[in-house]
């Protein structure tokens, strides 16, 4: 029963991690302005692979979830931080092509 | 994890590494070239998080972190180099 749900738990997070990643990719396949592909990455790089790594609960093993957890709060902390980076360097650029 | 969902999920994210190679090879400019590294990345990461569920293995995860770790550093190195003219400056 409880095998069955967490199944069925795991196949919806993985299916909109599934989705949230494809939406991201076709963002940056049609914008053209850094900032734009910037926004359409941010989704993949962010809640997308927090849902695929959050679908671990179907596995019921409880080392992958662990490391899963692991990888989540990491990617959560990271994930931001290198697209203020990038966003931060194209502003400079920018700037200095104005200049 | 049933392996019905997985396999289908696997040949997905598999097209979707095609789609990241095609963004990286369509970049104009160097920091859209790193904004399709790092989405490569991250479809990359959730390969190995599938491949794990599906061997029931832990092992994959492993190298799946030290992906991220290795992504998120090169991406802000890359970044502030780009930004400032020097990897310290």
């Amino acid at each position: 029963m409880i095998s069955a749900v967490l199944d069925v738990i795991g196949g919806v997070l993985l299916f909109l991690g599934l989705t949230l990643m494809t939406i991201s990719l076709y963002g940056v396949l049609r914008q053209r302005d850094t900032y734009h592909q910037l926004h359409a990455q941010g989704l993949a790089t962010g809640p997308g692979v927090i849902a695929v790594l959050a679908s671990s609960i179907g596995t019921e093993n409880a080392a992958i979830i662990t490391f899963a957890v692991l990888a989540i709060s990491f990617v959560a902390l990271t994930s931001p931080v290198s697209g203020h980076a990038i966003a931060r360097a194209t502003r400079r650029r920018r700037g200095r092509a104005e200049r | 994890m049933p392996d019905a969902i997985l396999f289908p999920a696997l040949v997905w994210v598999t097209l979707l590494l095609v789609g990241g190679g095609l963004a990286l090879v369509r970049a104009r400019d160097v920091l859209q070239r790193v904004i399709a590294f790092d989405s490569l990345a991250a479809l990359v990461i959730a390969l190995l998080a599938m491949l794990s569920y599906l061997r029931d293995v832990g092992y994959y995860l492993d190298a799946a972190v030290a992906l991220a770790l290795l992504s998120f550093t090169a991406t802000v190195a890359v970044a502030r180099y780009l930004a400032s003219g020097g990897p310290f400056g």
